[in-house]
């Protein structure tokens, strides 16, 4: 188990480097002059000249990469262009803001999509099992913006539900922000449906059909505990590892939702980053995002672990 | 000895062959009765027409700006008018293309650079499989959407840029679906016998392994359309796409949503609805051939 989290977290620092490099090449080594590139063929050169050495790209590329590298481990990722305060005082509190929008988003969905996919999975091939995985393809497959935008026209505006600006006032209550980020977590929530209920529905069937279960059953067992012991045990492994592989993919799909909902999380932040040339912010964003990623596919793989000993024991 | 090593497998190939190709037929001919894939091809069908022919088919300019601005839904414009008085039905028809002009070949370069170092991963082996599957696992944690934000604030905003970067966001995806297929056949004797013949790996790899691993590689490529599809969408809405005069469905409702909330739904529902039918079309195509190659 030892070797398995150090592996893993040997594998976080590689992947980390990587989108490090990757993010690096794509504001330095690219051919030509940063700042020409970032602020157009018009600017004059002096504005050119200045950009170049607030971003540091006028010094030597091993030392800048060394730099980048550095942004890693200490989490210090620059000074922004636009407002002139620390990245991270910028980044972290979107991040915070963003990421009750996706608890909201996951509690809502895990387990409704949970339920549907045990449902669809008891009757399998019949009418609601089709309806189901339908539904799920649709839900999954459909841009989340997409699904945003219908939810606002729909609901904020036909029937006076919910807001169209997510931001709550400052000293909202708790209970009171639900009636702002509502309307957003579920446009994400609808995302996530899809790839979870059509996850624990294979997971089911499999377990299902599995030896273990009919022991189980065979042995007297009540059925609610072979459910829960037996099937949901094992079925549930895959739907973890989607779970928190969405984690990832969540961040895509967040800028949009925040976009429309004009919510001002991480996502905001770095398309408003892309429109004023922010590159340190959008830096800092794009390995934060990364970072939550890894931990999240992290901590999945240790709940699997928990749930399953032959994983545990194998030490894979 | 040797005649005798060159002649065999030549003498087993041939109905191989045949078996592989029969497969395939029978495949085709049961993808093809799945009601899924047929509502997925009229979708799609209907969509590359538009795409295709453009204003040559839709009832007004896409462009044209004389009608008045935000009309409701009505017989002349059946999906209303948008801010500037441009018909929202013929924009929608006319934005058809540049989505299907991006997203296909984004995949498609996607898949084929992914083929290749998929198969040298899996056939070669060794420390170049380590240190690429190192790496492929490393991309897989990219988010694709952030990656090309930043790609296009760098490089420019241009439709090769996009391609570019989903492509290379693809590439590892489907590198190890093709590794994990390749490694399944590389013990296999065929491969053994082509080894023997003194065949060079890059025949072995592309002449002989490759069309064993075809099916997973066309299920993967029908897959990638439809994230394509999705992504190229959701770049182009968040502002990454064509510039404004553009029908473009992710520009229409990025250009549009803010007045949703003064009750001008048709100006973005519509959009936002020609995007949800394409990439259910892509998926329900993609679903369809996944479920009859993977029974086979």
């Amino acid at each position: 188990m030892q070797k398995f989290i150090l592996q893993r977290l040997a594998s976080i620092l590689v992947t980390m480097w990587l989108l490090a490099t990757i993010v690096f090449m794509l504001v330095n080594v690219l051919p030509g002059d940063v700042g020409r590139k970032v602020l157009g063929p018009f600017a004059p050169q002096e504005e050119v000249v200045a950009f170049n050495q607030r971003l540091g790209t006028d010094k030597p590329l091993v030392e800048q990469y060394a730099k980048s590298i550095k942004r890693i481990f200490t989490l210090d990722f620059g000074t922004s262009y636009q407002t002139k305060s620390a990245v991270s005082k910028i980044i972290f509190p979107a991040l915070g803001r963003s990421a009750k929008l996706a608890v909201l988003a996951f509690v809502v969905t895990i387990p409704i999509s949970i339920f549907a996919g045990i449902y669809a999975a008891r009757r399998k091939d019949k009418f609601a099992d089709r309806l189901i995985v339908n539904a799920g393809l649709a839900s999954s497959s459909i841009p989340e913006f997409v699904t945003a935008a219908v939810l606002l026209a729909l609901f904020a505006v036909q029937f006076k539900l919910g807001k169209a600006f997510a931001n709550p006032p400052d000293g909202t209550s708790l209970v009171g922000q639900l009636k702002y980020l509502f309307l957003p977590a579920l446009a994400m929530a609808v995302a996530y449906f899809g790839y979870i209920a059509r996850m624990t529905r294979s997971g089911v069937i499999n377990a299902l059909s599995a030896d273990y279960t009919r022991t189980a059953t065979m042995k007297g067992l009540p059925k609610g505990k072979v459910m829960r012991s037996h099937i949901l045990r094992n079925a549930l492994a895959p739907t973890i590892t989607v779970i928190s592989v969405q984690i990832g993919y969540l961040i895509g799909g967040i800028i949009g939702v925040e976009k429309v909902f004009n919510y001002s999380g991480l996502g905001s932040t770095m398309l408003g980053a892309v429109g004023a040339k922010d590159v340190p912010v959008l830096q800092g964003a794009v390995l934060l995002v990364g970072l939550v990623y890894m931990v999240s596919t992290l901590l999945a793989d240790l709940l699997i672990a928990y749930l399953n000993p032959r994983v545990r024991l194998d030490g894979k | 000895m040797s005649e005798v090593l060159t002649l065999a497998p030549d003498a087993t190939e041939a109905p191989i062959v045949s078996e592989r190709k029969q497969a395939r037929r029978e495949n085709w001919r049961l993808i093809r009765k799945r009601p899924a894939f047929i509502i997925g091809i009229v979708i799609l069908s209907f969509w590359v027409v538009c795409a295709v022919l453009g204003s040559a088919i839709t009832p007004h300019d896409p462009l044209d700006f004389r009608a008045g601005s935000h009309l409701s839904p009505r017989a002349e414009f059946p999906f209303g008018t948008d801010a500037t008085g441009r018909d929202v039905l013929s924009r929608v028809m006319a934005g058809a293309r540049d989505v299907l002009r991006i997203a296909p070949v984004a995949a498609l370069l996607g898949v084929i650079f992914g083929v290749i170092l998929g198969m040298m991963m899996g056939y070669l082996r060794g420390w170049f499989d380590t240190i690429a599957s190192r790496i492929v696992e490393s991309f897989l944690a990219l988010p694709v959407v952030l990656i090309a934000l930043l790609a296009v604030t760098t490089l420019g905003r241009s439709s090769w840029v996009v391609i570019g970067v989903v492509a290379a966001l693809f590439t590892p995806v489907v590198a190890r679906t093709v590794r994990s297929a390749v490694l399944a056949e590389r013990d296999l004797d065929y491969v053994t016998s082509a080894k023997l013949r003194g065949e060079s790996n890059l025949f072995i790899m592309f002449r002989e392994v490759l069309p064993n691993v075809m099916g997973p590689i066309i299920v993967e490529l029908t897959v990638r359309v439809g994230y394509a599809v999705f992504t190229v969408a959701t770049l182009s809405f968040l502002g990454a796409g064509p510039p404004p005069p553009s029908p473009d469905w992710g520009a229409q409702v990025s250009e549009n949503y803010n007045s949703i909330i003064s009750g001008f739904w048709w100006t973005v529902f519509f959009p936002a609805m020609a995007i949800a039918s394409l990439v259910i079309a892509v998926n329900l195509i993609a679903d369809s051939v996944q479920s009859v190659m993977e029974a086979s």
